[in-house]
């Protein structure tokens, strides 16, 4: 393997590994723009220039390749490349290139959302100058809505050209271009064809500066305030890796988090966006029993006997409802309960959609169904024609949450029961024909396991805090297990449940949030189902 | 974002046969865009949205690309312009030679500064780059049309001639 | 002083010089004859022999460039001939299409057959509409008597010639940008590696190769490289199209064999300075090279070699010639102007530091300048591209060699008449 020296540190690299991805692998900092591990390298902004030994110009880091030297080429006979990023000439160059991109770029940090996570602030104050030499008239241009989810700040782009590419090799849709050539250049795209693709969030996230914003997020918040936590996409079965980004109760953005298994660098705007429908919904906060028209709250303790003496009353008549919604702990502990009769309700489908790149929505907009079908033994798909033969009386429901629309078959099958008792977050239409509404967690509060479609258990962790008396659906559920059976075990920590998974569903032994880490583990040719 | 002509109207080529042998020469469809662009100048005088669309839709590609492409070359206009263009070469050679001079002297008489058109339609000025005749310098384009070792008079019985 | 006997543009006076029939009267196409019954390999080691190095401006050797191409390749080879004449001073490439056009013809069959070409192209601006016309014709002709097309001349080689119209964008005279602009999208050029011998056009091996350049083929292949090699200087031979503009008498295209003084050129076949007026300055390789003072221009031979020793370049032989009467300012704000204008856009020195040198020589002019300027101008030509003393280091900063187009000039002439210039500066605050 070529043998790459690099501010006097010696790394082995692959052959045909850039200079600049060498660095970065190693933590040496080199300053770039136009460069995106995910986009086609163009070196267009100048600022990885280093210094190679041997050619007589300084070389952009990201279009320098190291390879295999014949033995008489090699440098010291033993290096392939030796390059310099941190001499006084790279340095006066970074800050030349600097000196050229704030030429006319606003002042405008306290006003700027980037600011925080900007890479022309962070290398200005490593490399740059203090001060602006420029004394002529500055390139001034009113902001552009690029689509109805971005709008570009002219004055801020640097040019990169990321978005560009993006929509190029990404998206594949094409609808950013390059308008105009010189120091009039701009990013633009047709008024008849905007930038609406399902991939359009991403380009605010690559952009280094903060030139493309998302409307959604623009001047509602700063990074600094925010709290950022690692965490699993719940809108469909790819189980994207993202960041939620909340202060307080609240969730502001959601950025993509790289996992090459998974989703790459990048999220849809379904996962994106889809926080927002669980902002304004009338949340469940304690347990409840219907009584006429009214619903009376009271406390766990009532809830849990009153909800046990109904089951046990029904005598084994109870069916329980699954949700690939929810975590693989919570779907486990339900299964547990009701080893006999048990299904969940029918499938939502949406448009299974692959990129170029190979990206990929799911058309299963649930995060868990391949989750729930490992830990689920027994799935009835004609629950229907199961509570009719089995002639089933009660049901005992994981609600799917306010994606569920209840249709008119469901509809008519509570209503022949004698009971239902529903664990839901929100006063969706199916809690409100429940008997008895046990409070638990909306999906940005839950913790737990969730298997994706391709068998890749990944950890989902809470990104907002607990509201009024809810509780972690599985904590609900060994409550239920233990007043319906006192010799069962009360769990009082997820990982205890974890382990008896793992005991029961041989695939699933053996998990540890510490080993599913921050990119998961893949279970594939281990997990039934 | 960028509009231009009147998006309803589908603009299509006169002579689809020319367009074929256009596409036919090149291994890949999309070095005929340049070919067809021109192409489509000479029929529309300037290049609108519907040309965009219908040069876009033959080369296999996203409007947006095809705009880009656009955008970047001087000699394609996208928006509309007089009868005749006077393009006057402005760099050292013509400049040295007295182009300044034609320039001044065009907007005294017809009234219009570079990038301006007459309100008949007749001319429009631009200032251009090197047209590569410094031999003869000063030099002017009108259209498609070289005219070389001008002076003042004779650039003024030249403009007086199109009409 | 002794007269070359002109051979690229030896006929050029004549009737119909540029007419197939002509052509042929004057023993054209008898170079493809021979060429096509010789093996590929050894036409190009006859060119590398000769070493003609390239007339667009970069000068590199043709031979060796040819070479570059990989033999093992299953992709095709493409050759383009960049006819995108657009370095001010420089109108060379517009003669020879206008008035031989079979002669660049002939280069570019033979060129072709060299690199296993079967699909060849010539990008001409898109101004040179005239020329695109005579193109067409004499394509049109060549096709009609099997030079052009399938089994030429009766042999097994097959070429089509493709003319691709440009539409006003300097920067695609650059060979990537060039490439680019072929494949139908904007003229930016790619950086360097991989080079368009190993990936060109349609990432395929592609030669680009200037009009002049191919003009010189028939030539070396009729009479071969030692005769090549014996015409004009000894690094860099054979007979070379000077292009002379500005302030002289009779501005046009010389042809003289490499190495003619500038002094000839200017004071002998260019009639010397108009009304009577003295030198000052003189571009002797295109708006791209850096100036030469009077002394210096007196002094030095056109050829590559003796360029680069005073500090600039042969280019493409544009030679602009500038009298007394010239403001050297204007001048160079006059460059400076062309090279924004020209500018892609794609890399952040050339687009942001044109600009900027445009508007601080124009607040220069308008008398808004300050002392600090001065040592500006040299630091942002540095920053854009480098200089071009390769002792102190030549640190080009750009994706092509335009930073270096821009800076160089621009650069030379504030160095060089550094006066002027501290002239326009408002009187109470020049420094002496």
């Amino acid at each position: 393997m070529p043998l790459l020296k690099i501010d006097g540190r010696e790394i082995e690299v692959t052959g045909g590994t850039s200079v600049l991805q060498a660095a970065l692998a190693n933590d040496i900092e080199i300053p770039y723009y136009c460069y995106h591990p995910a986009l086609e390298v163009v070196g267009s902004c100048r600022m990885c220039l280093v210094e190679v030994e041997g050619m007589p110009k300084l070389q952009v880091s990201c279009n320098t390749f190291v390879g295999d030297l014949p033995a008489e080429r090699k440098v010291d006979s033993k290096y392939d490349m030796v390059v310099n990023t941190q001499n006084d000439l790279v340095i006066q160059e970074r800050k030349n290139m600097l000196e050229f991109l704030l030429l006319n770029h606003p002042l405008d940090c306290p006003v700027c959302d980037q600011a925080g996570e900007c890479y022309l602030q962070d290398y200005s104050f490593k490399y740059g100058n203090a001060h602006s030499r420029f004394e002529e008239e500055k390139r001034v241009r009113p902001n552009e809505y690029l689509g109805s989810q971005i709008v570009i700040n002219h004055n801020r782009c640097i040019l990169c050209s990321r978005c560009v590419r993006f929509t190029q090799e990404i998206s594949g849709t094409s609808e950013l271009y390059v308008e105009a050539r010189g120091y009039d250049t701009k990013i633009a795209a047709l008024e008849d064809k905007p930038l609406d693709n399902l991939l359009a969030g991403n380009v605010a996230d690559i952009c280094p500066v903060g030139a493309l914003l998302s409307t959604d997020y623009i001047h509602k918040n700063r990074i600094w305030n925010l709290k950022k936590q690692p965490s699993i996409c719940q809108d469909c079965s790819v189980g994207c890796n993202i960041d939620v980004f909340s202060q307080k109760d609240q969730v502001f953005r959601l950025t993509p988090r790289e996992n090459q298994d998974v989703n790459g660098y990048f999220m849809c705007d379904i996962g994106r966006y889809g926080f927002h429908r669980f902002e304004e919904i009338e949340r469940l906060t304690q347990p409840m029993v219907q009584k006429g028209e009214t619903w009376e709250a009271i406390d766990w303790e009532e809830a849990i006997q009153k909800a046990a003496d109904l089951m046990e009353k029904s005598n084994g008549k109870t069916a329980g409802v699954t949700s690939p919604y929810h975590t693989n702990e919570t779907n486990f502990l339900l299964g547990q309960i009701f080893k006999d009769v048990w299904g969940s309700m029918p499938q939502i489908l949406g448009e299974e959609i692959t990129f170029p790149s190979g990206f990929r929505i799911s058309a299963d907009r649930s995060p868990n169904r391949k989750g729930m079908n490992d830990i689920c033994e027994i799935i009835e798909l004609d629950l229907d024609s199961e509570i009719s033969s089995k002639a089933i009386n009660g049901l005992y429901i994981l609600d799917d949450g306010v994606d569920r629309e209840l249709d008119d078959t469901w509809k008519k099958i509570l209503e022949k029961m004698d009971f239902v008792i529903v664990q839901s977050y929100a006063m969706t239409d199916l809690a409100k024909l429940a008997h008895i509404v046990l409070p638990g967690l909306a999906p940005l509060e839950r913790e737990g396991t969730m298997t994706n479609d391709r068998g890749r258990i990944q950890w989902l962790r809470p990104s907002l805090p607990v509201m009024g008396e809810s509780k972690p659906d599985w904590k609900i559920l060994s409550w239920i297990r233990k007043a319906m059976n006192k010799d069962e075990q009360d769990f009082t920590e997820i990982n205890e449940v974890m382990k008896e998974m793992g005991e029961v569903f041989p695939a699933y032994k053996g998990l540890s949030f510490f080993r599913i880490g921050p990119h998961g583990l893949s279970l594939n040719g281990k997990a039934s189902g | 974002m960028n509009s231009n002509g009147t998006p309803k109207e589908k603009f299509t080529f006169s002579d689809s046969e020319k367009v074929e042998k256009i596409l036919s020469q090149y291994p890949d469809k999309k070095s005929a865009t340049l070919p067809l662009l021109h192409l489509a100048q000479s029929e529309k005088a300037y290049i609108s949205s519907s040309v965009i669309n219908t040069v876009a839709h033959l080369v296999d590609c996203h409007p947006a690309v095809v705009m880009d492409c656009v955008s970047f070359y001087t000699m394609l206009y996208t928006k509309p312009h007089g009868r005749h263009i006077i393009q006057v070469c402005q760099t050292l050679s013509c400049s040295l030679n007295g182009a300044d001079t034609l320039v001044d002297h065009m907007t005294g008489k017809y009234g219009i500064k570079p990038g301006e058109t007459t309100t008949d339609e007749r001319f429009t000025l631009m200032k251009v780059e090197c047209l590569g005749s410094c031999g003869t310098a000063p030099v002017v384009q009108v259209n498609k049309v070289y005219h070389e070792d001008l002076s003042k008079e004779k650039f003024d019985d030249l403009l007086e001639s199109l009409k | 002083m002794k007269s070359f006997k002109p051979i690229l543009t030896e006929h050029i006076h004549q009737k119909d010089c540029h007419t197939l029939s002509f052509y042929k009267s004057v023993g054209g196409y008898r170079a493809l004859e021979k060429v096509l019954k010789m093996n590929p390999e050894n036409v190009i080691q006859e060119v590398k022999e000769s070493d003609l190095r390239g007339r667009g401006g970069a000068g590199f050797s043709t031979g060796v460039k040819w070479g570059f191409i990989p033999k093992d390749t299953n992709k095709p080879t493409y050759l383009i001939n960049n006819a995108d004449e657009s370095e001010p001073g420089t109108f060379k490439d517009r003669l020879l299409m206008d008035k031989a056009p079979h002669q660049m013809l002939e280069g570019m069959i033979i060129s072709a057959y060299a690199i296993g070409c079967h699909k060849s192209f010539i990008y001409i601006r898109g101004e040179f509409y005239k020329e695109y016309k005579m193109l067409e014709t004499a394509i049109a002709e060549a096709v009609g008597n099997n030079i052009l097309g399938k089994n030429i001349l009766g042999s097994n080689y097959d070429l089509d010639v493709v003319i691709h119209r440009g539409a006003g964008a300097y920067i695609c005279g650059e060979e990537t940008g060039l490439i680019e602009s072929l494949e139908g999208k904007r003229g930016w050029p790619r950086t360097k590696p991989p080079f368009p011998a190993i990936e060109g056009y349609l990432q395929c091996p592609t030669i680009v190769n200037n009009v002049e350049t191919l003009s010189c083929i028939p030539h070396i292949m009729n009479y071969g490289a030692d005769w090549f090699k014996s015409i004009g200087s000894e690094k860099g031979p054979g007979p070379r199209l000077f292009c002379i503009s500005g302030c002289v008498n009779n501005p046009g295209v010389y042809e003289e064999p490499m190495g003619v003084s500038l002094k000839e050129l200017i004071f002998e076949r260019a009639g010397g300075i108009r009304n009577g007026k003295q030198l000052k300055a003189v571009f002797p390789g295109g708006s791209s090279s850096a100036i030469l003072t009077a002394d210096e221009a007196l002094d030095v031979k056109m050829d590559f070699e003796d360029l680069v020793a005073k500090k600039s370049m042969l280019g493409s032989a544009g030679v602009i010639v500038m009298d007394e009467t010239v403001d050297m300012v204007q001048a160079c704000l006059n460059i400076a102007r062309f090279y924004a204008h020209e500018s892609c856009g794609q890399c952040t020195p050339c687009r942001e530091g044109t600009a900027w040198l445009v508007k601080m020589l124009t607040r220069l002019v308008n008398g808004g300048g300050k002392p600090q300027d001065i040592d500006m101008l040299f630091e942002i030509t540095d920053n854009i591209g480098g200089l071009i003393d390769s002792s102190k280091g030549s640190f080009g900063k750009t994706i092509c060699p335009f930073g270096e187009a821009v800076a160089w000039p621009v650069r030379s002439f504030v160095e060089k008449f550094k006066d002027e210039f501290l002239e326009y500066l408002p009187q109470e605050t020049v420094v002496a």
